[in-house]
């Protein structure tokens, strides 16, 4: 017997529209990979595999969007919300590939994201309310996937980026500082406030584009949430609110998770004794001159020479 | 070779002390001690370890072996926040901090608590030469000779016992260097101990009264600086000062 989501992937697969789509959307892949070129952004090939696994992804998964909607046992739902922050920390340490990253975003993104989600699933608890995400019946049964999973992968999704893009910032700012930090540490003071302006500036670069969102709200963006709830007819104004509350939340989990991430992460620049771990910036330093970026053109020589090898071993044995 | 064992009554003692990095010996046994009475210089061609033998003093870096005494107490046991106050450092860079000159005098007095009045600041910039105005200023508008002295400066607000700098003047103009140089003698004469990491000669003729001469991690000689400038002529010193790659 041939499962449902598979016959509904082959179902939409048949249509001619789709091919379509996904033809002009290689087109705008091309187009982005074309610029990266063109700039030595050396993002290439992150482009062409992101999108390609993205892709895959996003159709796999709403194909069984259907199943887990209709998920009402809480362990199920925090047990996809697990596997959801489990992969965002793998995400994050592939981009990000520093030592601990993986254990350390994971942890991160995991404790700050189910804390903000578990606190909004249960708000229905507070008198006279149904809660945050709409639970109908008050009680535990009323929770699903329909509500809980989309609005978690928001969470989680923007924990995973605003702690990336703090930790990518921490990293280059301890080394471009390392000077300033060592004049502080001769001072007597500590590592965590001889950097505590570096990870000042993190949390800044992470949380204003989401802040000047907010800010932007209603006159520049209208945020797709909203704008599918103002389709499915709830109230705008109702609408709006909801979305508010949203963008608090993802602010939160963002705002926690960045702070976990960097407390962690630049904890390894230094010793207990309050000096530079010079074997941390040595393994940094290398990590940095063995791009993990790897131009497309570069890949393509690699496999090149890959199948002469293959072709030249073959001819030596016959 | 005339290298002195530690003892107990040095400032410094150094122990079989190594220090390397992945495999790469920087600093090798050295066993030496430091007894500042004036000025003590470390010089010593690129690459022979000053630096990081200046860094250990101060536990910036541990040694990888060995042990480093201060006052007769390994620093190892010692808390680095609490030794750093006891040790001052000036880098070859000055490393201010954004803001004013103030705040950047303020910075190690108050991770101390050491109140200080506005007076008392200026006294400070006194030291270093510098004018009382300059105490409101941005450092961002501030020469490069300006920047280091309010880096001895910040240094010395720490009310520090031992100096320890890492080629101050290295950056700086012929003026600057010269108002340096003195501000260094006075602390000196004020008993404030100084260990100089330097790269020229005639800083060290200038301004020390004992040195410690470092060629490729080896501690090659322990003496006072009339002896190593009288026993030495110009040539046979300027060959000790080429490294390995003859530099």
């Amino acid at each position: 017997m041939v499962p449902q989501f598979l016959i509904d992937i082959w179902d939409s697969l048949s249509q001619t529209s789709i091919w379509i789509r996904i033809g002009l959307a290689f087109i705008l892949l091309v187009v982005l990979i074309g610029l990266s070129f063109w700039q030595k952004t050396k993002l290439e090939s992150k482009f062409f595999w992101s999108f390609l696994r993205g892709t895959i992804q996003v159709v796999l998964f709403g194909s069984i969007l259907g199943l887990i909607f209709g998920v009402r046992k809480i362990w199920m739902l925090y047990l996809i919300l697990f596997f959801m922050c489990l992969f965002a920390g793998f995400t994050n340490a592939r981009s990000y590939p520093y030592p601990r990253m993986f254990l350390i975003g994971f942890f991160a993104i995991t404790s700050s994201s189910l804390v903000i989600m578990t606190l909004v699933m249960f708000s229905y608890v507070v008198p006279g309310f149904d809660g945050i995400i709409p639970n109908e019946t008050g009680t535990i049964a009323g929770l699903t996937g329909e509500y809980v999973i989309p609005i978690g992968s928001m969470v989680i999704s923007f924990a995973m980026r605003v702690s990336g893009i703090a930790v990518e910032r921490a990293k280059s700012d301890i080394i471009k500082s390392k000077g300033s930090i060592e004049a502080a540490l001769a001072l007597g003071d500590s590592p965590y406030r001889a950097i505590q302006n570096i990870l000042r500036d993190c949390y800044r670069a992470g949380l204003t584009p989401t802040i000047n969102r907010v800010a932007s709200l209603g006159i520049v963006t209208i945020p797709g949430l909203m704008a599918g709830m103002i389709i499915g007819g709830i109230p705008p104004v109702e609408a709006a609110i909801y979305q508010i509350v949203i963008f608090l939340m993802l602010l939160s989990a963002s705002f926690i998770t960045s702070i976990i991430t960097n407390i962690l992460f630049t904890r390894q620049f230094f010793t207990e004794k309050q000096q530079f771990d010079i074997n941390f910036l040595n393994k940094i330093a290398k990590m940095e001159n063995q791009t993990t970026r790897t131009l497309l053109k570069e890949r393509w020589k690699k496999w090149r020479e890959k199948i002469k090898r293959k072709k030249n071993s073959v001819e030596t044995t016959e | 070779m005339n290298t002195t064992k530690g003892s107990f009554s040095s400032l410094f003692s150094l122990e079989d002390v190594c220090f390397d990095i992945e495999g790469k010996v920087i600093l090798s046994k050295i066993n030496v001690a430091i007894d500042t009475s004036g000025i003590t210089g470390i010089i010593g061609p690129s690459g022979s370890g000053k630096s990081t033998f200046l860094r250990l003093l101060n536990k910036l870096i541990s040694p990888t072996q060995g042990i480093v005494k201060f006052k007769g107490s390994d620093i190892a046991d010692m808390k680095s926040q609490e030794l750093r106050k006891e040790i001052g450092m000036v880098l070859q860079r000055p490393f201010l901090f954004k803001g004013t000159v103030k705040s950047n005098l303020l910075y190690g007095p108050k991770i101390w608590n050491i109140d200080y009045l506005d007076s008392e600041l200026v006294k400070l910039l006194d030291t270093v030469s510098l004018e009382a105005d300059f105490l409101e200023r941005d450092i961002e508008g501030l020469s490069g000779g300006e920047q280091q002295r309010v880096s001895l400066a910040r240094s010395l607000a720490n009310q520090p016992i031992v100096l320890l700098l890492d080629e101050p003047t290295t950056a700086l103009d012929i003026v600057s260097e010269e108002i340096i140089e003195n501000t260094l003698k006075q602390l000196a004469s004020e008993g404030i101990k100084i260990i100089i990491v330097t790269h020229s000669l005639e800083q060290t003729k200038r301004l020390t009264e004992q040195l410690l001469f470092l060629k490729e991690g080896l501690m090659i000689e322990k003496t006072t600086s009339k002896d190593f400038f009288e026993r030495y002529n110009d040539q046979e010193i300027h060959s000790f000062f080429k490294n390995k790659e003859g530099k």
